[in-house]
């Protein structure tokens, strides 16, 4: 018993002794870690590998995705526009991909995955490959962005018809906005309408219909032939710059179809990349004009782009 | 022959203003032969600008005379940027001036601009070498301005030609020339001290903060004398309060023309400008911060992420030793009013030293703490004048360790006591130079490896630059070597000013031509911060790709993308 007090008294006096020590180990564990940290970068030979496995992977209509979103440049800047197309990169949502292949670093996922099958994972290096599947994928039916064309669509403000032009995009610094891309339709005195890609309040892209409502006269975008499905499913937002003080007045879309209005949806400043789903069961199976009509009590900077589709 | 002994007298004297200036001059050296691998972010470019217009004045000044006084000749050169004082301005337009073109000691104008910045620097290192010394001894002070020279965000903000550094230089001189002259107690100390809080009003604003530390100091350490005046009836004022206050603001308005004229009106502006202060975009924890309320936790967090652990574990021992060493003066004072008896009392401090440290200290980062109206989107910066004392407390750490590792290993000879000292030294020094040095240039970018390093900052959602000064950096790697003659870059958060004098000083291609919008550039730079991304979207509809041909990294993390027209 006498022996263990002294025991334990020698091994705390020791402990106190050698306290100290605890800050030469910090010290060189800080310094192994940085050697460690600085040297476990991927290498470009591994994206490339990836590249080269997902390219033997991917189908149009699957997603590819870069993990952590930090990484996104690096992943597009080694896949290139073929693979880590706009249309991936800037999607409205992941409910349309019946498979996902998710290029990551560090052990990173993109939490949209969460509830995805993962099927596979393959290893490059420092760079691995995960493929999941989506237990239920939208069926997509249209997709009015990509019918931003003279073939599919008129556009309208108030009374004027607006014109479609092959022009040169309009671009700008930090706070300029989304690009005016070439392709508009351009209304009387201002007022435009193109597919563009807005930066939603979390500075996450999204390709969508960039049609700011000049204030005085609704902006009424009119698709041709639209075939629908059960839902109309859609988001809407601001430029993020445009929104992020929440002064600005709110911007209503309205939705009709065969003579009736499918439903009104109100965006309004702070809410982001916002989701809306209108019923379209009567519609269902039919061919149909589909028109949008945009309005805004004020016109002041409000840049504002939706996207919807019909599934 | 016997050779003179190495040993220093214990006397703090001239030898240990040579160890701290020469500490200070090997960081200055570090600093110089490491500039010109730093760009130029944005608020330099203005200081460049308004430091030249400043010079330009002084200049007229002496050639002209009484004509330079006029209004007008004032403010057309100090109407420039009057938002800050002029002193750190006037000293990198005159060393511009000096340095580059009269006497040629520098080719890069830039160089010459920033040297003042990177002598204040300097001059940081030596004033906490001193205070240390004098304070405990000199181990801890040269392992204290170590440290300090060895965070990189100091190292980054110590090349440029800006002012948080000198800010940071400033305000421990004037602590430690406050702290000088309650202790030597003579008129010359006693006006030094309003001479430097006015060349610290000078620097920057920061400076506002210094009476909340200085006055209550003076008044605790001399309670005694003040008491004994109140009772006979006179108020004794101490006389560095009063070199202060009457010395301060003389040296501060002397130095600063643009206040000749209509003074209260603009030192009236002057303050509105800064408590009304615009916010601009700054991420933290992957949000985008852009006006108040600024998140508490954004200081603890950054220093925590950028200043090295071993570093802050230092600071820690020291500072709950010192903090120790207050409460059982407080508890034996306590007991002293109870007439109960005292026990173990730590001898008295008659500079009172620990109080003096802490208030600076809390004086430098109570505004980002706990006011969340503070901006903070210039990161770490603000709060950097806490720095030197976060070392001088790590530099007491560490003389409590090396007396630790003394006690633990006894009988050594002094030959093996100065080799394990030594040892220790290398460890709590090797990982922060390793870092540091590592870090540039991208100070910006760079955390400890605690958080995982750049990539952990980068997975934190932290902050990777701000002020565009990599620009440089793409041309370097990509541009120069790459892009044909005559090129168009966008040239997205970099100043045209900047621009300009990096192809002025062969930094960037002189061919190439800067543009305003992706639109019309054949190259798009984008600086990745978070609040940047809009200006990458832009750049993929203006040019229908997403794919950069090139980015800039630092250890894996984008740092600046090209993309290059197809």
């Amino acid at each position: 018993m006498a022996a263990c007090k002294l025991r334990a008294a020698v091994s705390r006096t020791s402990l106190q002794r050698w306290a100290f020590a605890v800050i030469p180990v910090v010290g060189l564990l800080e310094l192994a870690a940085h050697a460690i940290q600085t040297h476990s970068v991927a290498p470009s030979r591994d994206w490339d590998a990836a590249r080269t496995y997902v390219a033997s992977q991917a189908k149009p209509e699957d997603l590819v995705a870069f993990a952590p979103r930090w990484a996104d440049p690096i992943g597009r800047e080694h896949f290139g526009p073929g693979l880590a197309t706009i249309d991936r990169e800037a999607r409205p949502d992941e409910t349309r991909f019946p498979r996902a292949l998710e290029v990551s670093i560090r052990g990173a996922h993109l939490p949209a995955f969460a509830g995805w099958r993962r099927a596979s994972e393959q290893t490059f290096g420092s760079v691995a490959v995960t493929t999941w599947e989506n237990p239920a994928p939208a069926q997509i039916i249209d997709d009015l962005v990509s019918l931003v064309d003279p073939q599919h669509l008129r556009v309208s403000r108030g009374d004027s018809d607006c014109n479609f032009v092959h022009g040169t995009a309009q671009s700008g610094n930090l706070g300029f906005g989304p690009t005016v891309p070439g392709d508009r339709f351009v209304c009387p005195g201002n007022g435009f309408v193109g597919a563009s890609v807005v930066a939603d309040l979390e500075y996450v892209p999204h390709r969508c219909i960039f049609a700011p409502p000049p204030g005085n006269a609704p902006l009424r975008l009119r698709f041709a032939d639209v075939r629908f499905g059960h839902t109309l499913h859609g988001h809407h937002a601001l430029y993020v710059e445009a929104e992020r003080d929440k002064k600005g007045a709110p911007v209503t879309i309205r939705f009709t179809a065969g003579g009736s209005t499918l439903g009104t949806v109100v965006h309004r400043d702070g809410e982001g990349w916002k989701p809306f789903e209108l019923d379209t069961s009567s519609l269902a199976g039919q061919t149909s004009e589909l028109v949008a009509e945009i309005t805004s009590p004020g016109g002041d900077r409000r840049l504002y782009c939706f996207e919807a589709d019909t599934r | 022959m016997k050779l003179p002994s190495l040993r220093l007298p214990d006397r703090i004297g001239w030898r240990d203003h040579a160890i701290g200036a020469g500490l200070g001059l090997v960081y200055f050296a570090w600093l110089l032969g490491t500039v010109r691998s730093l760009g130029f972010p944005r608020d330099e470019g203005v200081y460049f600008h308004a430091g030249s217009e400043y010079a330009r004045w002084w200049r007229s000044l002496f050639e002209r005379g009484t004509d330079a006084l006029q209004q007008g000749a004032i403010d057309s050169a100090f109407g420039t940027n009057h938002e800050h004082p002029a002193l750190m301005k006037t000293l990198f337009g005159l060393s511009g001036w000096l340095f580059h073109e009269k006497w040629h000691v520098f080719s890069d104008a830039s160089t010459a601009f920033r040297l003042p910045g990177m002598a204040t620097a300097a001059l940081a290192i030596w004033v906490t070498y001193l205070f240390g010394a004098r304070a405990w001894n000199r181990r801890s002070g040269v392992v204290a301005a170590i440290l300090f020279a060895l965070m990189p965000r100091v190292f980054f903000h110590s090349h440029l030609a800006c002012f948080d550094i000198p800010i940071t230089a400033m305000w421990i001189l004037c602590i430690y020339v406050h702290w000088r002259a309650l202790e030597v107690r003579s008129l010359g100390w006693i006006l030094a001290v309003g001479v430097v809080f006015g060349l610290t009003l000078e620097t920057k604003h920061n400076a506002w903060a210094l009476p909340l530390v200085l006055v209550p100091h003076a008044l605790f350490v001399q309670r005694h004398a003040i008491l004994r005046g109140l009772k006979a009836g006179r108020v004794a004022i101490p006389g560095s309060l009063v070199s202060m206050a009457i010395l301060g603001p003389i040296v501060f308005l002397a130095l600063w023309p643009y206040l000749w004229n209509d003074t209260l009106d603009r030192i009236g502006w002057w303050v509105e400008f800064h408590l009304h202060h615009d916010y601009y975009n700054i991420e933290f924890l992957g949000k985008n911060y852009f006006s108040a309320p600024s998140p508490r936790s954004y200081l603890p967090v950054m220093v925590v992420a950028t200043v090295p652990t071993v570093t802050l574990l230092l600071f820690f021992v020291g500072a709950v030793d010192r903090g120790a060493v207050a409460f059982r003066r407080l508890r034996a004072w306590l007991r002293g009013l109870v007439r109960r008896p005292i026990g173990d009392v730590p001898p008295r401090d008659r500079r009172e030293t620990d109080l003096l440290l802490a208030l600076s200290f809390f004086a430098a980062i109570t505004p980002f703490l706990l006011l969340s109206k503070t901006p903070i989107f210039g990161g770490t910066k603000h709060w950097m004048p806490a720095y030197p004392v976060l070392a001088l407390y790590a530099g007491r750490g560490f003389d409590l360790a090396a007396a630790a590792l003394g006690r633990a290993l006894p009988g050594l000879d002094r030959r093996r006591q100065l080799a394990t000292q030594a040892l220790l030294f290398a460890c709590v020094t090797f990982g922060p130079l390793a870092i540091t040095a590592h870090a540039h240039p991208f100070g910006l970018s760079s955390y400890v490896p605690l958080i995982g390093g750049t990539a952990g900052g980068a997975d934190l959602g932290l902050n990777r630059q701000f002020w565009g000064y990599t620009t440089q950096n793409a041309a370097e790697e990509y541009l120069n070597p790459k892009a044909p003659r005559g090129a168009t870059v966008f040239i997205h958060d970099t100043t045209w000013d900047a621009w300009a004098r990096m192809q002025e000083e062969g930094r960037v291609r002189a061919d190439l031509r800067a543009v305003g919008a992706p639109g019309e550039a054949m190259f798009s730079l984008v600086q990745h911060e978070l609040h940047m991304n809009e200006v990458d979207y832009s750049i993929w509809v203006a040019d229908g790709t997403d794919a950069p041909v090139y980015i800039v990294e630092h250890d894996g993390v984008p740092i600046v993308s090209v993309y290059r027209r197809p």
